[in-house]
């Protein structure tokens, strides 16, 4: 007879024994603590031989990667990769292995290890069909090809990438893909060097925006980065594919349109602002550079539309947006958040930028009266700034509330102003 | 001789789990389609599962999946005499152990034996 603790024992071992993931725990050299019988059925052909018990070793040839990675790791604990893709093995033998890392302590380690071969496979056949897709849809006029290195600049260029982009091919040499991009408001761009890891991690990573000319003009532009392949080196570089087109069909401007602007005043809706700031947030930090929340709120809007109806009020928010737009950069997002709410990033920007940009929108929009058809209203907005470079660990959700708080003072001391949050402001 | 490397297919099959129990290495016994049906007292101490849970399971998907490959599943498949040692290393019980295999398959008998000693 067994005990309730043996029975219990002897259950999990059944469950590790017959998991279908792979499983190891392993030392901070790589040194193999345990390891469920799935594990030892994928690194076994990896090793070529019965006798695995070192993790760097069997992965030398295939992911010498992961050591580095390892070590690299700095925090005491935590997730080191996620769906870390390993090619193993050469040609029809070859495998298609998912790796994530944990971190436990300074020694103890555990991966997962899941052969995702076929979901590879079934990856670039959507690929392919996605492209062909995409330029049914879309019209295009022009293919460009380039060729990337391993870490993402050019090295080599064809003269449909002349023709498409006009650069001379020594200024496209050695440069990274990703420094042709002209972002604008309307298109959330990947963070630089995320294209690349997607695609070495994936297979393949499709992105489109607004690409740069030599002229100093810019295009749309539908961008294919796929890994090179070559069997023999997996991480030999990257094809970069870029579509020139110029006849966007109306369905899929406006799709664009509808998932990403406020349909009343055209400026980006919640999803796209909430996108789009926490990529220029991660951006930001991973450059040391500030980043500014303006958000702003209509003073008094419920008198416009009690006083004159809510077309009235519907023009005042288009005007509002309209306004705020147009004294804003380029490169800065401007939002509406809900109601007769909107909110401005802006990227690089400190408090006192911050500060400055907010006073200027404020005077844009008290300076003149709005036109509502039968009346002229004066219209004022009350205003809340908070910048990365005033509270540099804060998340996204944070900045806001900071704005928020900032504005919420904006509306107690009068209106029709700018106050900004300043960490030590928190208690007072 | 009842030992490792000496011990019959014959022996195997005509010896009652008493006995087989009393040996010093693991024996696993397997029908021809993988099914359990011998799992001795000594491989159920190692592997660390008492054996009503392994008897009538298929071997190589739920308990031994690292002899799920070409090492020693496939040759059971492919080949109609086995009587071979091969160094090994299981996963017992989450440990990588290094174990000497013996594989034992006879044409005409319908069991099987794997012999694992460590």
């Amino acid at each position: 007879m067994t005990s309730e603790l043996e029975a219990e024992n002897a259950a999990l071992l059944q469950f590790l024994y017959a998991c279908p993931a792979g499983l190891i725990e392993f030392s901070a050299s790589g040194g193999i603590g345990m390891v469920n019988p799935a594990a030892m059925n994928l690194l076994l052909p990896i090793a070529g031989r019965p006798f695995v018990t070192n993790l760097f070793e069997v992965m030398e040839g295939c992911a010498p990667e992961l050591r580095n990675m390892i070590q690299r790791f700095e925090p005491a604990h935590g997730a080191i990769c996620d769906g870390h893709r390993i090619v193993t093995g050469r040609g029809d033998r070859s495998l298609v292995l998912a790796c994530s890392i944990v971190k436990l302590t300074q020694e103890r380690y555990i991966t997962t290890l899941t052969d995702v071969s076929e979901q590879v496979a079934r990856e670039r056949r959507l690929k392919q069909a996605e492209a062909w897709f995409a330029s049914l849809l879309d019209g295009v006029d022009d293919v460009a090809v380039l060729s990337l290195d391993a870490n993402g600049c050019i090295d080599a260029v064809t003269g449909s990438a002349l023709r498409q982009t006009g650069f001379a091919e020594t200024e496209l040499l050695g440069r990274r893909f990703e420094a042709f991009d002209r972002p604008d408001r309307a298109s959330a761009m990947p963070l630089p060097g995320e294209a690349i890891a997607i695609a070495r991690r994936d297979g393949w990573h499709l992105h489109e925006g607004w690409h740069a000319r030599a002229d100093g003009g810019r295009y749309w532009c539908q961008r294919l980065v796929a890994v090179r392949d070559h069997a023999e080196a997996p991480s030999a570089g990257f094809t970069l594919v870029m579509r020139a087109v110029t006849r966007q069909g109306k369905d899929a401007a406006d799709l664009r349109r509808m998932l990403t602007r406020d349909h009343l005043t055209g400026a980006s809706n919640r999803a796209h602002f909430f996108e789009a700031a926490e990529r220029q947030r991660v951006r930001s930090l991973q450059g040391g550079e500030s980043m500014a929340v303006i958000v702003l709120d209509v003073d008094h809007f419920k008198r416009v539309n009690d006083g004159y109806g809510h077309a009235a009020g519907d023009t005042v928010l288009r005007e509002v947006a309209r306004r705020c737009e147009a004294e804003l950069r380029p490169e800065d997002i401007f939002a509406r958040l809900g109601g007769e709410e909107f909110v401005a990033l802006l990227p690089s920007a400190t408090l006192e930028m911050a500060v400055v940009a907010a006073d200027r929108l404020r005077m844009s929009l008290a300076g003149k009266t709005i036109d509502c058809g039968e009346a002229q209203l004066s219209i004022t907005a009350s205003f809340g700034c908070s910048t990365l470079d005033a509270a540099p660990a804060a998340t996204l959700a944070e900045l806001l509330a900071a704005a928020d708080a900032a504005l919420y003072q904006a509306k107690r001391s009068g209106r029709n102003r700018v106050v900004s949050f300043k960490a030590d402001q928190v208690a007072a | 001789m009842h030992s490792f490397e000496a011990i019959s297919l014959d022996a195997l099959d005509t010896m009652g789990t008493e006995q087989l129990d009393t040996l010093p290495f693991g024996v696993v016994g397997l029908t021809s389609e993988g099914l359990v049906e011998i799992y001795n007292a000594t491989e159920e101490r190692l592997a660390g599962l008492p054996r009503e849970g392994v008897i009538g399971t298929h071997y190589f998907s739920v308990t031994a999946q690292c002899m799920n490959n070409f090492m020693v599943a496939q040759r059971f498949e492919d080949e109609a005499e086995i009587d071979a040692v091969i160094d090994y290393v299981l996963t017992l019980r989450m440990r990588p152990t290094p174990v000497r295999l013996r594989l034992l398959k006879a044409s005409g008998k319908e069991r099987h034996f794997i012999l694992i000693q460590r």
